[in-house]
This record gives C-alpha cells, sequence and structure tokens, in this order.
C-alpha cells in the first residue's frame, strides 16, 4: 500500500527525514514512532503529497504521490495534530463541507459517523465550542467520511479521554479486521500502540533506526535479556549456576543472559532444582524495547 | 475543475463572511458613504447654492465646464440643454465626476473579503486540511476568487442602486425628473465594475497565499488603489474623459490583464509550495 524509498527531506539547513524507507502493506496496521523532532509529521506530510521531498519516491497505493496527488489524497483518511476544524460551523457543517472536498454522495454517511463519535448531541454546536475530545472525534469522523482504503492518524488519542481512548483504538481495529484498511498511526503512547499495531518502523532524527513486528524489534536490541521468575528456589550469593541472578520480592529471581536463547535451557535447569510458577521475559515491551533501539541508534 | 468542490468552497466561504461582522462591516461603510452619505450631502450643498451658482463652489463648476474635452460632444449638449447652474453642477458633479469614484466600492469590498481568503484559512489553522484534500489547486483558488467576487459584484450593484435612489430622491427639487445615471454607467457597472473586482480579487488571493499574516496581505494590496486615484485625478483635471467608449475600452483592457493574470497565477499555483510556506 505505501512504498518509501530513499526519502530526503531538508527544510533549510536541517535535515528533518534523511534517506527513510519502509513498506507498509495492505491491511496493516504500522506504528510510526519516533521521538519528537524525529521526521513523523514531515513523513505523514509526504505522504499525501503536500511535502515535496528532496529526493527518493514515494508511492501509495501504486501511484506516485507527486505526479497522482489528488488521487493519492481521494485515497486517505488523515488526522494531523494540527488541522483545525471550521470553528464557525456546526460539527455536522464541517462534515458536510468534507463530504463536497471528497464527493461523498451517501449523506447518511455524516449521521452514521456523527453517532458513531458520540456527537450526536452536540452535532449542531459550531465546532469552535467543542472541547478538545470532541475536536478530535471530530476530526476523526472526518478522517473517515470518504471510507478511504488508508488511514494516516497522528496522535489520534491526544486529548481523549479513557473511554474516548478505548472507543478509538476499537475502531481502528474493526476498520482494519472488517474492512482491510490499511492504518498508519503515529503516537507518543507506545503502550497503546502495542494493542493494535502489527509492526512498527522507529525513526529518529529522520532514519531508520528499525522496523518490524515487536518480537523482531526485540531481538535486535543490544544487550543482555533479563528473565525474571517465580520460583521457590532459594538463592544464596549472585549467580546460579554461572548466570547472574538477584532476588525480588514476592519469591522472585530475577536472571541476566546473554541471548533470548539462553532461556530455555535455564528454565530446564531451575525446574530440576526447584517449582517453577511463572516466567516473564522483561524489557521485551514496546516502550522498553523503543528505548533501548534508540539508545542503540545513538551511540552509533 | 472541480465544480463540486469549488461551489463547496465559495459557499462555505461565504457563509463565513455572513457570519463575521469584522468582515462585513467594513465591507459595507465604504459602500454606504460613497452612495448615500456622498450624493445627499452634495445635493443638498447644490441645492443651498441656490439657482445662480457663485463663489469657491461655482469657480470650481466654471473651471470643470471649460475643461476642453468637454468644449464638444455629447456631454456638452446634455450640460447645454440644461436650464440652471444647480442643475448644471448636479449633472456634472453625479454623472461625471462621480464615476471614478464609485469604483473604489468594489475595490474595497473585494480586497477586504479576498486578502483573507488563503492566509485566513492559515491564520485559524484550516489551510492544511484544505490542503490534504483532493482537491485540485485550480478549483480551490477559482473557490477562492467567486467567493469574494460575488460579495463584491454584489455590494458595488447594491450601492449603484442605493446610489442613484439618492441622487434622484435628493436632487428631485432640481431636475424635478430622473436625471441619474446616464448611459456612461452602463459600461461602468456592467462590464469596468465586475473587471476591476476580479482584477483586484485576483491580485488579493494571489498575495493571500503568500503571506503570512492578514495584516500583511491587506498593507501588501493598498497599491490597487493607486490608478483609481490616478483616474479620479485625470478626470478632475480634464486629462481624460470617463465617457462610454471611453468606460468601454478600460472595461475591454481590464478583462484581458483579468485573464492573462488568471492564467499566469493559475498556472504558478502549487500545493507543496503553499504548504510548506504556511503551514507550520
Amino acid at each position: 500500500m505505501i512504498r518509501v524509498e530513499d526519502v530526503t527531506k531538508q527544510y533549510g539547513k536541517q535535515r528533518a527525514v534523511d534517506a527513510l524507507s519502509f513498506q507498509v502493506a495492505p491491511g496493516e496496521i504500522l506504528g510510526l514512532i519516533g521521538p519528537n523532532g524525529a521526521g513523523k509529521t514531515t513523513t505523514i506530510r509526504m505522504l499525501c503529497g503536500v511535502v515535496r521531498p528532496d529526493a527518493g519516491q514515494i508511492k501509495v497505493a501504486g501511484l506516485d504521490v507527486q505526479e497522482q496527488g489528488d488521487d493519492v489524497r481521494s485515497r486517505i483518511g488523515v488526522l494531523t495534530e494540527t488541522a483545525e476544524l471550521y470553528s464557525n460551523l456546526s460539527g455536522l457543517d464541517n462534515l458536510r463541507f468534507f463530504a463536497e472536498l471528497y464527493g461523498v454522495d451517501d449523506l447518511g454517511r455524516l449521521d452514521e459517523l456523527i453517532d458513531e463519535f458520540g456527537l450526536s448531541v452536540h452535532k449542531d454546536k459550531k465546532a469552535g465550542a467543542y472541547s478538545t475530545g470532541m475536536k478530535k472525534r471530530l476530526g476523526l469522523a472526518r478522517a473517515l467520511l470518504p471510507r478511504p482504503p488508508l488511514l494516516l492518524l497522528d496522535e489520534p488519542t491526544s486529548g481523549l479521554d479513557p473511554a474516548g481512548i478505548a472507543m478509538v483504538l476499537e475502531e481502528i481495529e474493526r476498520l482494519n479486521s472488517q474492512r482491510g484498511v490499511t492504518v498508519v498511526l503515529c503516537s507518543h503512547v507506545l503502550h497503546q500502540l502495542e494493542t493494535v499495531c502489527q509492526r512498527y518502523v522507529i525513526i529518529d532524527r529522520g532514519r531508520t533506526v528499525a522496523q518490524g513486528t515487536l518480537p523482531e524489534l526485540a531481538d535486535m536490541c543490544p544487550g543482555p535479556t533479563v528473565v525474571e521468575v517465580e520460583t521457590d528456589y532459594p538463592l544464596e550469593g549472585a549467580t546460579y549456576g554461572s548466570v547472574p541472578a538477584k532476588r525480588l520480592p514476592a519469591g522472585r529471581i530475577q536472571f541476566t543472559v546473554s541471548g533470548r536463547d539462553e532461556v530455555p535451557g535455564l528454565i530446564r535447569r531451575l525446574s530440576q532444582d526447584a517449582a517453577v510458577y511463572s516466567v516473564e521475559l522483561k524489557g521485551r515491551d514496546l516502550q522498553s524495547v523503543y528505548f533501548r533501539l534508540l539508545e542503540g541508534a545513538g551511540n552509533e | 475543475m472541480n465544480r463540486r468542490a469549488v461551489r463547496a468552497i465559495t459557499r462555505k466561504d461565504i457563509i463565513s463572511i455572513a457570519s463575521n461582522i469584522q468582515v462585513w462591516l467594513p465591507m459595507l461603510i465604504i459602500p454606504l458613504i460613497f452612495s448615500v452619505v456622498y450624493p445627499i450631502g452634495l445635493a443638498f450643498v447644490i441645492r443651498a447654492a441656490g439657482n445662480e451658482i457663485s463663489g469657491d463652489f461655482g469657480e470650481i463648476l466654471d473651471k470643470l465646464e471649460k475643461l476642453p474635452l468637454l468644449s464638444s460632444g455629447s456631454l456638452r449638449r446634455t450640460l447645454d440643454s440644461l436650464v440652471t447652474d444647480q442643475q448644471r453642477a448636479a449633472y456634472l458633479m453625479f454623472n461625471y465626476l462621480m464615476s471614478p469614484f464609485f469604483l473604489m466600492i468594489p475595490l474595497m469590498a473585494a480586497s477586504t473579503i479576498s486578502v483573507d481568503s488563503f492566509v485566513g484559512e492559515k491564520e485559524r489553522g484550516t489551510l492544511e486540511g484544505l490542503l490534504l484534500s483532493p482537491v485540485d489547486m485550480q478549483s480551490m483558488f477559482i473557490a477562492k476568487v467567486l467567493a469574494s467576487l460575488v460579495p463584491a459584484v454584489t455590494v458595488s450593484l447594491l450601492s449603484f442602486v442605493l446610489l442613484a435612489v439618492c441622487a434622484n430622491a435628493f436632487a428631485w427639487p432640481i431636475f424635478g425628473r430622473l436625471f441619474f445615471p446616464n448611459i456612461s454607467w452602463a459600461p461602468l457597472i456592467l462590464l469596468v465594475m465586475p473587471a476591476v473586482s476580479l482584477l483586484a480579487v485576483l491580485i488579493n488571493v494571489f498575495v493571500s497565499v503568500r503571506v503570512s499574516t492578514f495584516q500583511a496581505g491587506y498593507q501588501m494590496t493598498g497599491f490597487l488603489v493607486l490608478p483609481v486615484v490616478a483616474l479620479m485625478i485625470m478626470q478632475f483635471t480634464g486629462l481624460m474623459l470617463l465617457d462610454a467608449k471611453m468606460l468601454l475600452a478600460i472595461g475591454v483592457a481590464i478583462i484581458i490583464v483579468d485573464y492573462a493574470l488568471l492564467k499566469i497565477i493559475v498556472g504558478r499555483l502549487d500545493r507543496a509550495q503553499i504548504f510548506e510556506s504556511q503551514v507550520r
């Protein structure tokens, strides 16, 4: 669905995106993550054809973003943090306006989205009087209006309450599983992404740091693997055999092995010596992996 | 061109103008001065001067009547057919001297709205959503031009009707019949006024695409009044007589300029360049 090849974008002396390459398969939910200033927003804008790369090529749905920009934009539902709604128009009129721009003929779609995003009571109020959460929901409704096959969502849950966040994440999953919508999600709330994204691209200073599924990314992390085991083994000292070990509260022991491959052998040995109740590999959640990979990239 | 999008953007912009008193009030002040306050005041001054106009006003009138361009032609014949000084003064002031003044109305009305067209969207943060939509730049530009042109021409036409009503009503004691407008107002209203409005809108919308604030845009397009001021001076000093033929020629010339300008601007609209310079 998306092919970004060796794309570079410079603003004055600052290089916002530097030889960035990644692909997104049709029907995939991809997390595009990185620190502030990493180049995520510029990348989203280049995917929409409103920012022109200095070098490289971007194709969306097989179309060249620069040459066939309007065709590409008609296939994309986009939500950015900076795009405002028309504050002097009602919520419904905002959707009506964008329905015209996107050539949406099914006006029942407007009420459907207004209902879906819990805005029925407020649909005739001016969008300028909406709360941050309501504006975000209306922005999402606008992005979904033309039933796009590709959604580019930049911080879709910021400003939402927990119920709103859950609703948005469920909606993304539903669109993906039921309608095969491809989604690119940018967010700093990594534990939220972990529940919906199938693959990730981590970027920093405009460059790709790593890309892959979460297990793939975790395997790329430099440094030892930490395992926490709930066991009745009576640990004395700081090692178990030759493996560094540390007693933790609540009958847990933390082992540090050089790689993930050593874990099965360690657990086999331990279960011969004592009872093993649970095993947890630490540092393989998205947030830990993200920081370790960024740290590794920063040290290069 | 995406006609559906053009209609939607134009309608949205006109609704925004109508709902924003800060935009439409200044747009109405100049027309009200030119089409109501000025003609009423002028009619009273002429009526107060009496049948034999003398003094400073009389001298001005005398100089105007002796301008070489007024020594012959239909305006001369019309002036000669009038009986009193009051009639000659009213006819000259309303039908002859008023026309370049009147062009200030479409100019000011068009400028107030059109400078806001793109830079206003930028200031309100809505330009990004517009540029991210699948509407081509040509349609977007045409829509913005129409959204300014339609109100500007409407305000100008209404002002003209008001001017005609006020002039004839308050100068009724002088003429006892309708005397305004004469034939030279036909090309002015039907050709020059829309052409001047379009010219002002085109320049203002193009400037609006490039400047960073409404204020900067408004200052940059201030020069647009200069040709109209030049016309006023030429009309007053007798260098040029804005009769029907001259106005027709001016109208056609401006339409040619409008067309050329439209072609040049539409060819230069670059979405990425606009986005990168206007959206943060």
